[in-house]
């Protein structure tokens, strides 16, 4: 073993008040940083799944300087049979005009088959009152949004009068009112695809068509099949980038915070260090005397700091993974489930390079804070230092 | 002009500590020391003893005048020449002895053979032997702590001869030691000199005990007055 190696380890040793406390502070706060960062991952992932799982996560429009899309029942069995489609969903969309007595609002009026529609979207789950199929089985009948039918004053069962530019206005009842708590409670409404080809005045054709796959990372993979196909279609990641930079901020904003944690937690290895150049003043200038270089002066405290470092963010880590499984273990109540949606279990993601990302900058970032030391033990004057008593 | 066994020779050495005011700690110092010799270094408290010790122990750098060991300049060496002949060629017992508190009396003599890059084993058998001759065979296992000031001493001068050095440097060795233990440590010096033909030079208050040495330098307000 390298001397400066077993010089290092022996102080560490002796020291053992400081190192306990050193080594404690930087673990408690790699501990909270690993349960922090856990809970982080878990939660956006969950987040993640549940936004990108309601999205089509491949959209195919009109080709090029069209309007619509014709021969669609063709599209929609090739599509159905590409690997990894689960649903496919064509739609008829546009503006439309709302009027209940007094009120009026523009909103997206989207002519869809019920039943694969909900495949895409899930907007079963979140009916609030009467039903999404009921567009299905009676001619002229909507679905709205929550909010919209609190700005209109409607309720189930109420006829509204739907009208806009060049479209056959209509009388539709409100067969159902769904509630997502997104800006789509006041913008979407939902109609069968027969009464928006009435009211787009289309032949049967529609203007979009939905895709949703079993894993939504294979969504460029399965637009590029497509693709091949003939038509104009797109993966969510390129409608939709702004989620992925959403979640991504978000969780680089966390590990800032809770890197400052550790870098303070890692000062007080300096000042531990600082010291113990200062009582060792004479051995450092003996060392010296007996041919230690100043690089290697310097090693000796940069190592103290480097594997105090790297005893913290091993049992940091230990102890975090730890908690974090356990935290994973916790069984929402069901009373409160429906506070964080369909989640029965607190969401947590360990995942091994990160742990292992952790540990490593850890103990660089002590590795670099023990140069100030080093350089303090390494600017002593050998001869001041040997006379000192 | 410099011969065969000429270990160490001064020429014109100078040492000026410059703050604020100019002081000559040496001044134009030509010496000249043989191998295997036991120089014994005398003077006033402030005479320049240790600025000589320090020069020579290549701990300090002179402001003029050249200083040759083994025939060698070493007035220009780098800090990494300079650590390494340190450790290969020259040996230090200060007036405080600096072990390492953490470490056992064998660890501390190993030290110097480790830091030349020895194998454990290698540097254990040495130290082992070296303790033996300055009589800690039985103490080998216990840290400074453990030992009187006169044994860690004899630690000290083990340590020092661990890499087997052609040159033991003595600063007051004995300076922190009753009369009893110093007398005993000088002689135990006296006879590792003549046992091993190394060269020692060692700073000493006592006239009694320099005037047993091959040859006595007086020193005076920083100039050699007795070669
Ligand atoms: N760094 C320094 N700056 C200024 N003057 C210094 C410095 N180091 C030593 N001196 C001066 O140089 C002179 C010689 O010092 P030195 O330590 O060599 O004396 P010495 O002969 O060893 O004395 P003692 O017997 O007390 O140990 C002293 O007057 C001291 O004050
Ligand atoms: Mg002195």
């Amino acid at each position: 073993m390298r001397y400066e190696l077993l010089i290092a380890l022996r102080q560490i040793r002796a020291r053992k008040f400081q190192t306990l406390l050193s080594v404690g502070a930087i673990a408690l706060a790699v501990m909270v940083l690993t349960v922090s960062h856990s809970l982080l991952v878990g939660v956006t992932g969950e987040l993640y799944n549940i936004t990108v799982d309601k999205l089509p996560q491949v959209s195919v429009s009109p080709e090029e300087g069209e309007d619509y899309i014709y021969l669609y029942g063709t599209l929609v069995e090739r599509v159905s049979s590409i690997e990894g489609v689960t649903a496919v969903s064509p739609f008829l969309t546009g503006q439309a005009s709302f009027k209940f007595k007094d009120n009026s609002l523009n909103s997206e009026l989207r002519g869809v088959i019920p039943s694969q529609e909900n495949e895409i979207s899930s907007i079963e789950e979140d009916m609030v009152e009467g039903s999404f199929q009921e567009i299905e089985f009676s001619r002229n009948t909507v679905v709205i949004g929550s909010k919209l039918a609190e700005k209109l004053e409607v309720n189930l069962g109420d006829s509204v009068d739907v009208s806009f530019p060049n479209a056959n206005p209509l009388s539709l009842r409100v067969v159902g009112i769904f509630h997502t708590g997104s800006p789509l409670d006041e913008v979407l409404t939902y109609t069968s695809l027969d009464t928006a080809q009435q009211f787009y005045d289309a032949s049967n054709v529609v203007n979009g068509v939905s895709v949703h796959l079993r894993d939504f990372n294979r969504d460029r993979e399965v637009a590029n099949e497509i693709k091949k196909l003939g038509y104009n279609a797109k993966s969510w990641t390129e409608t939709d980038p702004a989620i992925l930079r959403t979640i991504a901020i978000e969780s680089t904003s966390n590990a800032v915070i809770y890197g400052l944690i550790v870098v303070i937690a890692s000062f007080g290895v300096v000042s531990t260090l600082n010291l113990s150049v200062i009582s060792a003043t004479g051995q450092i200038g003996m060392l010296r005397a007996m041919g230690a270089q100043v690089s290697g002066i310097q090693r000796i405290f940069i190592l103290q700091s480097g594997i105090i470092g790297l005893l913290g963010a091993l049992f940091g880590t230990f102890a975090g993974v730890l908690i974090a499984l356990a935290i994973g273990q916790y069984e929402i109540p069901a009373d409160q489930s429906d506070l964080y949606g369909s989640i029965s279990f607190i969401p947590i993601a360990v995942r091994l390079h990160d742990i292992l990302f952790i540990i490593f900058a850890v103990f660089l970032l002590n590795l670099i804070t023990g140069i100030y030391p080093a350089r303090q033990a390494a600017k002593l004057d050998p001869v001041k230092a040997i006379s000192s008593k | 002009m410099t011969d065969e066994s000429t270990v160490i020779e001064l020429k014109n050495l100078t040492k000026v500590y410059q703050n604020g005011v100019e002081f000559r700690a040496l001044d134009n110092a030509n010496l000249r020391i043989e191998k295997g010799e036991f120089v014994a270094i005398v003077g006033p408290s402030g005479s320049g003893k240790s600025t000589l010790m320090h020069l020579i122990g290549l701990l300090d750098t002179p402001s003029s005048g050249t200083l040759l060991i083994d025939g060698k300049d070493v007035t220009k060496m780098s800090d990494k020449e300079r650590s390494g002949m340190r450790n290969r060629i020259l040996g230090f017992v200060f007036q405080y002895h600096h072990l390492l508190p953490d470490f056992t009396a064998l660890e501390n003599v190993m030290m110097p053979l480790l830091i030349a890059g020895k194998s454990r084993e290698k540097a254990k058998n040495v130290a082992e032997e070296l303790l033996e001759k300055v009589g800690l065979e039985g103490r080998m296992d216990h840290r400074p702590g453990e030992l009187s000031g006169g044994q860690n001493q004899r630690v000290a001068i083990a340590r020092a001869l661990s890499c087997s050095p052609a040159i033991v440097l003595g600063d007051e060795p004995t300076g922190n030691l009753d009369t009893k233990s110093g007398d005993m440590i000088y002689e135990l010096l006296r006879q590792l000199n003549r046992e091993y033909n190394q060269t020692f030079i060692v700073v000493t208050h006592n006239d009694d005990l320099a005037s047993k040495a091959d040859k006595i330098i007086r020193l005076v307000d920083g100039k050699i007055t007795v070669r």
